[in-house]
């Protein structure tokens, strides 16, 4: 289990910090760097540097699909679900991974070892149809070579 | 010119020259997203690894990309002599032994070669020009990606960088704003608004602070042309920024980069800091009295922060959720100050124009729409680059020379010519790269990133797909884009496992008529994948509803009809579409 860090130790990470100056979002940035997701205090911590309110913070911070709210898996699969992608065989492939890992997007495996979530397309469309394993792209899968990758993760970690 | 930055100019070009006649062979692979994504440090260890081993006189360096995307990583290679370079590709990791052999025993590596950039064509290796996939660009925006290190100012500056910043400095604002009139440039976005008179509206504004906006969300997939530039070239958008801000007497500027593109955000911040250890941003910039701030912001995946109101309530610390216009951003932008908003392609050619005279900047082509624009192909094609090419030429060109043809046993069927919001186009070889043909067909030319689909792909699981990404990225304001879009999907859900009924083409039909109605251009445009599929593939729908069958074997509860398509002729095609 993840331990949440303490208030102080929030406060002095956004310190630099000040309302209305554009500095939520950057706020929220440093914070999911350091722990890889924003904990619960941390809504409060930066509500109360930024002059604002938790409500308004965690509204912000919900909006966007890359603030994550839960500690990450160790080894995160992200499907691409752009056009190049899906034009080439991307829907197979999404099949074939979930079918391989048994769980739906934002879902993590026992222990938290794999987890899947949706990619969106940053023009690397030439490797397509792709997949990103802690961020580096794994392409040109086929629902064979995206299974076999999958065991690979599985077994990386036993 | 200025006389300190005519100095750092000259500075800039003596050290460039005498790293061009070190007598060392120069090694340069690019490094960006694309090359990463195909193993560019694997490579870079690699090569370094032998030029250690092996004591060569060689150094290497890296590049933006030269928008070979799908043979990345390519790497140049100069002759100590200085009169050779050849670029070459597929220099992945497992080829990186054997290609720096050859270089080591002062061989060229024909296998692996794109074309000869400087020198003559040798036996084995023709001229980067003659390459089908060069022929036909004019690289203005491109000029530096490839040649300099995108993490240097001194290249930049050698390579004339700032000196249209210079002559800025030298006008006042309304002439910077009439050149860029004069220009004719339009927005890059693709909306084509003229990039001067959005200059003029804040160059008129009253209030101050004001701030300019960089828009480098490129949300659009399938479009990457931004991040060609923001990780090749980032000093050509801080001198674009940097004209703009006299133009417009801006105090600020946000550069907003998506959260996909981390390297273009370091490469941007990277720049940002050495512009300002040069005195070109900051306080009293050059000596001038001038003042102008850049802040590299990162976004956090949002498609509506692509468009501009929700992009600033984003800065702003709010939900990024787009609102009615007006005020338009010139009006009351960020924090209520006067505004402007542009795309990164937009400010980067500012410094051309400021250079060359507005003049020589639209002579390119004969196209209404002035200058080259940047393009990203994807999708059954072969060869999924990025090209700069003047406005106008035919998909039919782009298919087969800057794509390199369809796939094995790929037939073209159609493509969407700019994101999730413009619409989707029959296979016509005739449509040119301009605005008005799609506007006429009810679709837009967008940002830049083409995809092309053929056969195997199904139109109604296109329209599924293009409609889910709308409801997801849906800011929930508008009901008629909130509901609407899961509406749609649910329709689209329901036909593709064989429950299609004949009211279906009345119950899209009215998705159609009231979703224009929502706040934002995204509701509005949301079902012009539908609109225009309905229209440009008939038969299709027809198919999938009544006959419970999909051609291209994409639906699995359907029954398969996999079956050449119809051919088309572009006169038909275009009367289907425009119908
Ligand atoms: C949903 C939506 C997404 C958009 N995404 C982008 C984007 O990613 N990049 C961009 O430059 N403009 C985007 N736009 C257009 C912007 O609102 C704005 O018009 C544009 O940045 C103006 O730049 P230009 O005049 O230089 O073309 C988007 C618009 C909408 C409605
Ligand atoms: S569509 Fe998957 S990387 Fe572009």
């Amino acid at each position: 289990m993840t331990v949440e860090p303490g208030v102080e130790e929030l406060r002095e990470l956004v310190a630099e910090f000040q309302p209305n100056r554009g500095h939520v979002m950057p706020a929220l940035h440093k914070v999911q760097e350091k722990y890889g997701f924003i904990p619960r205090p941390a809504f409060e911590v930066i509500a109360r540097q930024l002059n604002s309110t938790p409500a308004l913070i965690f509204g912000a911070a919900t909006f966007y699909s890359d603030y994550r709210l839960h500690a990450p898996p160790e080894t995160e699969i992200a499907w691409c679900c752009g056009p190049a992608c899906r034009v080439l065989g991307g829907q197979r492939v999404l099949d074939a991974i979930q079918d391989e890992l048994g769980i739906g997007f934002d879902e993590h495996t026992e222990g938290d070892r794999l987890g899947l979530h949706v990619g969106q397309c940053n023009g690397t469309c030439h490797e397509a149809p792709q997949v990103w394993v802690n961020g580096k792209v794994r392409g040109n899968l086929t629902p064979e070579s995206a299974r076999e990758l999958v065991r690979e993760l599985k077994a990386a970690g036993e | 010119m200025n006389a300190k930055l005519e100095s750092i100019i000259a500075e800039a070009k003596r050290n460039w020259q005498s790293e061009q006649n070190s007598g060392r062979i120069r090694i340069r692979v690019t490094r960006d997203t694309s090359s990463l994504a195909r193993g560019a440090d694997e490579t870079i260890a690699k090569l370094q690894g032998a030029i250690d081993s092996k004591k060569l006189t060689a150094d290497l360096g890296v590049t933006g990309s030269w928008g070979f995307c799908w043979m990345e990583p390519c790497v140049t290679v100069r002759s100590a002599a200085g009169t050779h370079t050849i670029l070459y590709g597929n220099v992945t990791p497992d080829r990186a032994g054997e290609f720096i052999e050859a270089i080591a025993a002062g061989r060229d590596f024909p296998e692996l070669a794109i074309g000869v950039v400087e020198g003559n064509a040798t036996a084995d290796i023709p001229l980067l020009s003659d390459h089908p996939f060069m022929k036909g660009q004019v690289r203005r925006l491109m000029a530096n990606i490839g040649t300099t290190d995108p993490e240097s100012i001194e290249h930049y500056l050698a390579h004339d960088g700032y000196a249209g910043f210079g002559k800025a400095l030298e006008m006042d604002a309304e002439a910077i704003v009439k050149e860029m009139l004069d220009s004719g440039l339009g927005g890059r976005a693709g909306a084509g608004f003229p990039t001067g008179r959005k200059w003029d509206f804040l160059r008129t504004a009253t209030a101050s602070p004001r701030y300019l906006v960089c828009n480098a969300d490129e949300g659009d997939p399938g479009a990457w042309v931004n991040r060609v530039l923001l990780e090749g070239d980032p000093h050509l958008i801080v001198e674009g920024l940097l004209i703009a801000s006299l133009a417009t007497h801006a105090d600020e500027a946000y550069i907003y980069i998506r959260y996909e593109y981390p390297i273009a955000f370091a490469r941007m911040q990277k720049a940002v800091e050495q512009a300002r250890e040069k005195g070109l941003v900051g306080k009293n910039i050059l000596g001038s009295g001038k003042d102008f701030e850049i802040v590299v912001f990162f976004g956090a995946g949002a498609y509506v922060c692509g468009a501009e109101t929700g992009l600033m309530s984003s800065i702003d610390g709010y939900r990024g959720m787009p609102r009615i216009k007006p005020p338009f951003p010139a009006q009351a932008g960020l924090w209520n100050k006067p505004t402007n908003v542009n795309n990164v392609e937009s400010y980067a050619n500012a410094p051309m124009i400021m250079r060359n005279g507005a003049q020589w900047w639209s002579s390119v082509s004969d196209a209404k729409e002035k200058g080259t624009k940047m393009f990203t192909f994807s999708g059954s094609v072969n060869w999924a680059g990025c090209v700069e090419v003047p406005f106008g030429p035919s998909i039919g060109t782009v298919v087969d020379q800057w794509c390199g043809g369809m796939r094995e046993g790929r037939v073209l069927k159609g493509f969407q010519p700019g994101g999730p919001l413009s619409g989707v186009c029959a296979a016509n070889r005739n449509l040119t790269l301009t605005l008005d043909p799609y506007r006429e067909l009810g679709l837009f030319l967008g940002g830049g990133g083409i995809v092309f689909f053929d056969q195997f792909t199904c139109v109604l699981d296109m329209c599924k797909f293009f409609l889910a990404f709308c409801e997801d990225e849906s800011c929930a304001r508008c009901t008629t884009c909130r509901g609407g879009t899961q509406r749609a999907v649910e329709i689209m859900r329901r036909i593709q496992a064989g429950g299609g009924r004949d009211s279906d083409f009345t119950n899209l039909q009215t998705l159609v008529t009231t979703m224009v109605w929502s706040n934002c251009f995204h509701g509005q445009f949301a079902m012009t994948t539908i609109k225009t599929a309905l229209k440009a593939f008939p038969d299709e729908w027809q198919e999938h509803i009544v006959e419970k069958k999909c051609r291209a074997g994409v639906c699995e509860a359907l029954e398969s009809g996999l079956q050449p398509v119809r051919r088309v002729e572009p006169e038909e095609a275009l009367a289907l579409a425009g119908s």
